[in-house]
């Protein structure tokens, strides 16, 4: 058994007393003409949700590699308790949901850009976070704000649904509906609920709204530190909810905010449509705020047709 | 909090090489164990709702004096390889090269092949094939197809959650899809191989003059996530009650063969 191959390295930072397990994904030296000269900025995923390192379908892997690819070392951790790192994990989803919700790892976040900007010599990391790791993502930008260079958030979410009266029961209800032959028609029943609900509450920000992560977000913003916002879900189809994304955009317009909405591709973003998209969007991202100095010679996937500031 | 007990135990992560590849492999050690297991888990879809128990269950045993070691399939997780390029047979052979290495890192101490769904019919033709000392399996299907056929109904019922009428398929009209070409199913790439082959690969007869000691059981809904692959509510059940069971009967039948120390 070796710890490292052509393509990867296995990684451990000890960091609050845990050992987080990471894989490192090498950026070839044959792609880059002078690597030493290179204050490059590395790229770190987070946990999507409880799942480990991989992500469901093994997304993130397939996203490390391409970014790597293209000149950005890439990096996954599992957060503690999560994947193979050592610590401990609440039983139930809701339980999990509050430690995220509140930010409890944000400081293991923290260490381990530091950790990566130290041994490999980066200018900084991009943090990756889909759903629960975007919310962990936003809390560790802010309290890493010299190692975190930018963002990318992949549905992430601003509520706390543990807040909510009878989350446990609305879960349990969810799960037997999705089970359900009629799911199809519950489904679509709760929107139409929903839709009345927001009627009746108007736009008025929610109870269970997440008040310090929706400050750390304009924290950052504030801050000019650059955010790239994937959605899987279309503004038309949120009708219903109360619309976080436009309400913090109104809020931090100074921003360096992108905002893309991917049509047909489920929360996983694990499908091909999904994975493309989120590959394509973030490597455009990452050259428009983060370019390499060779980036002639990088594999991009596509010709780079989206502006964004420098 | 269910608490982790791999503070003291050491666990060590590498690449091992194999044709064409390399399979991501934690080795939890054990110094003078006196066994060893190698950890056959859930297939590709399944990987990862199980992942939290499944390697608690692998500290569980390394605290107990057992040497575990737990991987990702060929061209899963973190293992490198094209998931569309794999067959039964490569994953039957990562079983066998595994098994092979972890045997000859204690060669007195008896070696138990466990395996999680799918996993179980992997250690399973492997076991019948006359490797190791014991075998169990959780929630062995009867056949690979189960497994297959589960993911793809639950693809299904998300593709179909806002069709309605006409608009809606049926499993007929993926499998006829899928005899032509490959198909997406949560990430992974399905070959038309696969699925044909998913119906071949079965429990083997275990029965049949069986002089090493077997267990299969079925797991039911309070093990979730570790089968059924929801963690919709629950991602890190309290499983000691079925861990301790299962330690108990790793130990009476190891007791009983031959290369116990």
């Amino acid at each position: 058994m070796v710890a490292s191959i052509k393509t990867r390295e296995l990684l451990t930072v000890a960091a609050g007393g845990v050992s987080l397990r990471g894989t490192h994904h090498k950026v070839q030296p044959e792609l880059l003409a002078r690597p030493e000269e290179m204050n490059r900025t590395g790229v770190l995923f987070l946990n999507s949700g409880f799942s480990p390192r991989a992500a469901g379908g093994d997304a993130s892997v397939y996203w490390a590699d391409a970014f790597a690819k293209c000149g950005y070392p890439s990096f996954r951790f599992d957060l503690p308790g999560l994947g193979d790192s050592d610590g401990e994990l609440p039983g139930k989803v809701l339980e999990f949901a509050h430690l995220v919700n509140t930010g409890h790892y944000a400081s293991f976040v923290s260490r381990a850009a530091k950790y990566l900007t130290d041994r490999f010599n980066l200018s900084g990391v991009v943090l990756v976070g889909h759903c629960a790791g975007a919310v962990s993502a936003i809390y560790g930008a802010a309290a890493a704000s010299k190692q975190v260079k930018g963002l990318v958030l992949l549905d992430a979410y601003f509520f706390r649904e543990e807040e909510v009266a009878g989350a446990n029961i609305r879960r349990e209800i969810i799960l037997w509906a999705m089970r359900n032959k009629l799911a199809a028609q519950l489904t679509g029943l709760y929107g139409r609920l929903s839709k009345v609900g927001a009627r009746v509450k108007k736009n008025e920000l929610p109870k269970n709204a997440n008040l310090p992560l929706i400050r750390c977000w304009n924290h950052l913003a504030a801050a000019g530190v650059p955010m790239l916002v994937l959605n899987s879900r279309a503004p038309t189809s949120r009708e219903g909810e109360f619309d976080y994304l436009s309400y913090l955009q109104a809020q931090s317009r100074a921003g360096r905010i992108a905002v893309k909405f991917i049509e047909r591709a489920n929360h996983s973003f694990a499908d091909d449509l999904g994975r493309a998209a989120v590959q394509q969007h973030t490597e455009q991202w990452l050259n428009a705020c983060f370019p390499l100095v060779e980036r002639d010679q990088l594999a991009f996937s596509a010709p780079l047709t989206v502006n964004h500031p420098r | 909090m269910i608490t982790s007990e791999s503070k003291q135990l050491s666990e060590q992560a590498g690449y091992f090489e194999v044709s064409g590849a390399h399979l991501y492999t934690v080795l939890h050690r054990v110094p003078d164990a006196w066994a060893s297991v190698l950890l056959v888990g859930a297939f590709a879809s399944e990987r990862h709702s199980s992942y939290v128990p499944w390697v608690r269950w692998a500290r569980y045993l390394a605290a107990r004096g057992i040497e575990c070691l737990r991987y990702d399939y060929r061209g899963i997780g973190e293992s490198t390889g094209a998931f569309g390029e794999m067959s039964f047979d490569t994953w039957i052979e990562d079983v066998e090269v595994l098994a092979g290495w972890l045997k000859s890192r204690s060669p007195g101490a008896p070696l138990l092949l466990h395996g999680l769904e799918l996993g179980a019919l992997l250690a399973g033709k492997v076991f019948e094939a006359g490797m190791a000392d014991a075998l169990l399996g959780w929630s062995a299907p009867t056949n690979a197809n189960e497994v297959l056929r589960a993911a793809l109904v639950r693809r299904i019922a998300m593709d179909n959650t806002f069709r309605y009428g006409d608009q809606r398929r049926r499993l007929p009209d993926y499998i006829s899809q899928l005899e032509k070409e490959p198909l997406e199913v949560d990430g992974y790439h399905w070959s038309a191989r696969l699925w044909r082959d998913s119906f071949l690969l079965a429990q083997p007869d275990m029965d049949s003059g069986r002089t090493r000691p077997v267990k299969m059981l079925k797991l039911d809904k309070s093990a979730e996530p570790l089968v059924k692959g929801s963690t919709y509510v629950s991602i890190n059940p309290d499983l000691n009650e079925l861990f301790a069971d299962n330690f108990e009967w790793i130990a009476t039948s190891l007791a009983m063969q031959p290369g116990r120390h």
